[in-house]
């Protein structure tokens, strides 16, 4: 499980980022727009998501609050703070230039 | 980043736990309420929404170790779980901190004792600069100097830096409508408190010009003399007191700080020297004690070599007064009162270290057979996969636990002891030790306290770190004493304990019984009858030679008159304690030696009746009469090993002495008596060892000692009240000092010693109550782990003897090849007390052989009382209880 979580781990984080930068969400509505965004094609337990969030958190890159859904139940709804918006740039940056590099070795090799 | 929030997550964990589950919670009904709109029921939508999601607990925790201190936590639980189970078992708890609490207390007691000695410096300003100036002469290494000298050398000083000098002075002071009472002042140049760096709370210091005739009639009294005299009395300056029946006006009032008992704290008040043309002349005196500040940038070596140039100088100039003699700087702070202790507060610590260590190794015992007993719990616990850090932890938490309450119990035996020390130790003077339980002391506890935690903490944790799981998990419920590493570790624990306990008591043992002999030293004197108390005559009131015979003659004529009293003595000096009144002599008619070589001799002024009071016995000639008066011609006594050295086989009475000062022969006499030897109970020995006795009637002695003996049947303490109203009488002004029975005063003068004795006593019975304790609870727990074994060899027939032989037999070993160990200590311990006290005699077989037996019993019964128990097991009901 700690070996798929490191795989995992900054990663994650970005595409929560990613899916917080358009809008605040709580848990539930962040699982269904991965799903969605990713056509059903990224499959990781589900429940690894709430501990990413507890420590995106708590480095302050978003912030969360409790308010009532659509259909009258309370939810934790997420949503990026500045810091949490400066992160989003430098991982999405970092992970362009890792990719770039990756397709690169892998078509010239 | 949020600073408060691991605190949150720590104390309002419930909260965000709430919020987790709930979040979890909903995502969790989301899913399943999708997938039963797909059209599974609702059990099998909700396993599949479960399946997706993960293990929520585990998950959680995750959060949790993300987000906390988790850490802090575990440590926390570990904590509470720590002191439940030590709450669960009281009397180990109990006797745990209590052993502790002694053991480090001791040793906390002792460090506080050697920081406020040895470590704190002196209350003057850059102390550590400060220097003590000695003349050195073969009578006495740490003589004192002269005025005249001291003039020399302030004028000498510029390469130094600057120098003050201060003598000691027992005086009457005496304010309007008061009993005059005795005061233990200074004299001392101006510029001392300038010199220390010493600034008066209230009013000034002297000013420069107020050593000079005319102007020295000022004094500074100590913060004590001013807060019990005076009542703190805000307008003290520019009062007026009687100080030898010489009116003086007080201008200051020292620091309470300056109240240092190690160095001039116990002085009761300050006055400048008078620096008459005559006092100025005075080259002959050795009664100045001479400070020096070293100007900044001259090294203490340079400092000490100028000093050491400038005694040169003077042997060159005055080669009278100092032929023979050297001058010595030493650091202030290495001559303060109690650092000439030398090697006895090492000795203190280490001794106190010895019970520290006992208490230890009882502890590693005691947790060692806690933790065997609870081996299975261990082994079940490594067994479903706890790691080794988690194994340990609860041990080394307990551990922690019980020396840190331990520390707390020691800060608290450091505050007795400060207080007991200062209760034992306060003078007639009001002079006392005292030491703050400072941060320094607080921290050596705990620090004692953490040593200690990680020295018996390490056995039981190297035990279970060592488990064999499958060998304890089948030994089942049978009780298990722990492998055969594990009894040895614990014997050669037990031995230990014994062998430092053994050592603890025979030093103890042997310093009490030495003590004890020194202390009742009657050698050539008895004082079993006697009342004796110091007067000190006023140089104001009594100022010629006659006045002061009169009062003498006066005062022994009155005492003797009193109902009770058999004989009334007066003398310069008793012969309980060392004389310091050192003279040079030479025996008429022979060729001097050269100056500074002449024999030097303890000098004391006696009256008539002087040696029929004290019982001390006339082996030749005669005692002095009332014939041998000031107008008579001179006489001397001497002592009988003073008679041999000097005489050899010839007869000495009829022979001629005479006194040398300055280079001349004077005071020239007859000798007329040989009194036999005697020691005092001083246990420091005197580098001079000869006794010369003169007729007080022939030189006027203004301090001196009054002995006055009860005639028989009647007890000494019942003449106290009517002396002091015979001194009333004869001078309302004059107080008399310490007038009680001589054995009283004898044990007053030893009390430093009797602390010592008192300290080393506590630690010896100490060592041996926690050796025992020790050496019991282990045999009687192994005792109780082994009753099924016990059992076994009852029902195959074995008797109840053989059960006790078993237990009684290892336990007895062990405690002896512990003493056998101690007693190879204790041999270095004696030597060191020996080489501090060599008035006190340590080789002692007799003490040696009884504190022997006495450990050896003490352990007999310790082995005993288990044993006993192991004997009378009934056989039935201990194999039913398997």
């Amino acid at each position: 499980m700690a070996k798929k979580e490191d795989l995992l781990q900054g990663t994650l984080d970005m595409l929560v980022l990613r899916v917080l930068s358009r809008g605040e969400l709580h848990g539930w509505g962040i699982t269904l727009k991965l799903e969605q965004l990713s056509k059903s094609a990224l499959q990781v337990d589900e429940g690894s998501l709430y501990p990413a969030l507890y420590r995106m958190e708590e480095k302050g890159w978003i912030e969360a609050e409790w308010r009532t859904t659509e259909n009258n139940r309370r939810a934790k709804y997420y949503s990026l703070t500045r810091a949490g918006r400066k992160q989003l740039e430098v991982a999405t940056e970092s992970w362009d230039r890792m990719s770039a590099i990756i397709a690169l070795v892998m078509q010239s090799a | 980043m949020n600073l408060f929030r691991p605190l949150r997550s720590l104390f309002g964990k419930s909260q965000l736990e709430r919020d987790m589950a709930e979040e979890m919670r909903f995502h969790l009904e989301q899913r399943a309420a999708e997938r039963a709109a797909e059209g599974l029921s609702p059990e099998e939508a909700r396993y599949a929404a479960e399946r997706r999601f993960g293990n929520v607990a585990s998950l959680q925790e995750q959060a949790r170790a993300d987000r906390g201190w988790v850490w802090l936590e575990n440590l926390l639980l570990d904590l509470r779980l720590g002191v439940r189970s030590l709450a669960k078992s009281p009397g180990f708890t109990f006797i745990a901190i209590l052993t502790l609490g002694l053991g480090i207390g001791a040793n906390t007691s002792m460090f506080s004792l050697v920081n406020g000695i040895m470590l704190k410096p002196l209350p003057y300003a850059d102390a550590d600069r400060l220097q003590h100036v000695y003349r050195v002469t073969a009578q006495q290494p740490e003589g004192g100097h002269s005025p005249a000298d001291f003039l020399d050398l302030r004028k000498a000083r510029e390469p130094y830096g600057d120098f003050a000098v201060f003598a000691s002075d027992r005086v009457s002071l005496s304010d309007p409508g008061k009993p005059a009472e005795l005061a233990f002042a200074g004299r001392s140049s101006a510029n001392l408190f300038a010199l220390l760096g010493v600034v008066p709370q209230l009013g000034r210091n002297f000013l420069p010009d107020e050593d000079t005739p005319g102007r020295s009639q000022v004094v500074i009294l100590s913060q004590r003399t001013w807060r019990n005299r005076y009542a703190a009395a805000p307008d003290i300056i520019g009062r007026r007191l009687r100080i030898d029946g010489e009116w003086h006006e007080v201008v200051g009032v020292l620091p309470a700080s300056f109240n240092d008992w190690r160095h001039l704290g116990n002085v009761d008040f300050f006055r400048p020297f008078t620096f008459t043309p005559e006092f100025s002349r005075d080259r002959k005196a050795t009664n100045l004690q001479l400070f020096g500040r070293p100007a900044p940038g001259v090294t203490p070596a340079a400092a000490a070599a100028f000093v050491a140039g400038f005694g040169e100088r003077l042997v060159r100039a005055h080669p009278a007064e100092h032929a023979g003699s050297s001058w010595r700087a030493v650091s202030m702070q290495a001559t303060a009162a109690g650092d000439s202790g030398g090697i006895i507060l090492p000795l203190l610590i280490g001794l106190s270290g010895f019970v520290l260590l006992i208490a230890c190794s009882n502890l590693a015992n005691l947790l060692l057979a806690r933790t065997m007993t609870r081996a299975r719990e261990f082994a079940v616990r490594a067994a479903i996969g706890a790691t080794r850090l988690q194994l340990l932890r609860p041990l080394l938490v307990e551990a922690g636990l019980l020396s840190l309450a331990g520390g707390a119990l020691a800060v608290l035996v450091a505050y007795g002891f400060r207080n007991w020390a200062a209760l034992r130790s306060t003078g007639d003077n009001g002079e006392f030790v005292w030491f703050e339980v400072d941060w320094s002391v607080m921290g050596w506890a705990f620090g004692a306290s953490l040593f200690t935690a990680a020295a018996f903490g390490l056995a039981p944790a190297l035990f279970a770190l060592r488990l064999n799981l499958n060998d304890t998990l089948k030994s089942g419920a049978r009780g298990s004493t722990g492998g055969r590493g594990q009894q040895r570790f614990r014997q050669l624990l037990i031995v230990g304990q014994f062998a430092l306990s053994m050592v603890l008591l025979t030093a103890a043992a042997l310093f009490i019984r030495g003590l004890h002999d020194l202390h009742h030293r009657r050698a050539g004197w008895q004082s079993a009858r006697l009342v004796t108390g110091g007067v000190a005559l006023p140089a104001g009131t009594y100022a010629d030679a006659e006045k002061v015979h009169a009062f003498q003659r006066l005062a022994v004529e009155r005492l003797a008159s009193l109902p009770g009293v058999e004989t009334v003595a007066l003398g310069r000096a008793t012969p309980f304690f060392h004389w310091t009144d050192v003279r040079k002599f030479h025996v008429a008619g022979r060729t001097r030696p050269a100056p500074g070589q002449e024999p030097a001799a303890m000098v004391n002024s006696i009256s008539p009746d002087f040696l029929a009071a004290f019982e001390m016995r006339l082996v030749a000639g005669r005692a002095f009469g009332e014939g041998d008066r000031a107008t008579a011609p001179r006489v001397y006594l001497i002592g009988q090993s003073t008679a041999r050295a000097w005489f050899g086989a010839e007869d000495p009475v009829g022979r001629r002495l005479a006194q040398i000062a300055e280079g001349r022969e004077i005071f020239t006499g007859e000798i007329v008596g040989v009194v036999a030897d005697f020691q005092s109970v001083d246990p420091d020995p005197n580098p001079v060892v000869h006794h010369v006795y003169q007729p007080l009637a022939q030189e006027a002695t203004r301090g001196f000692e009054i002995a006055v003996r009860a005639a028989p049947g009647i007890a000494p303490s019942t003449l106290v009240s009517a002396i002091r109203d015979t001194f009333a009488a004869l001078d309302p002004d004059l107080p008399v000092r310490r007038l009680q029975p001589a054995d009283r005063n004898i044990d007053r003068a030893l009390y430093q010693l009797g602390v010592l004795r008192d300290m080393l006593g506590a630690f010896g019975g100490l060592g041996l109550a926690l050796a025992s304790l020790g050496i019991y609870g282990v045999i009687a727990r192994t005792t109780a782990q082994r009753s099924g074994e016990f059992a076994i060899r009852l029902a195959l027939g074995a008797g109840r003897r053989d059960i006790t032989r078993l237990v009684f037999g290892p336990g007895l070993r062990q405690a002896l090849a512990g003493a056998l160990l101690g007693l190879i200590g204790s041999y270095g311990a004696t030597q060191a007390i020996a080489s501090a006290f060599p008035g006190i005699h340590t080789n002692n077989p007799v003490v040696l052989a009884v504190t022997t037996l006495i450990l050896v019993i003490v352990a007999l019964l310790a082995c005993w009382l288990p044993a006993r128990r192991a004997g009378r097991i009934d056989a039935i009901a201990a194999l039913r209880a398997e």
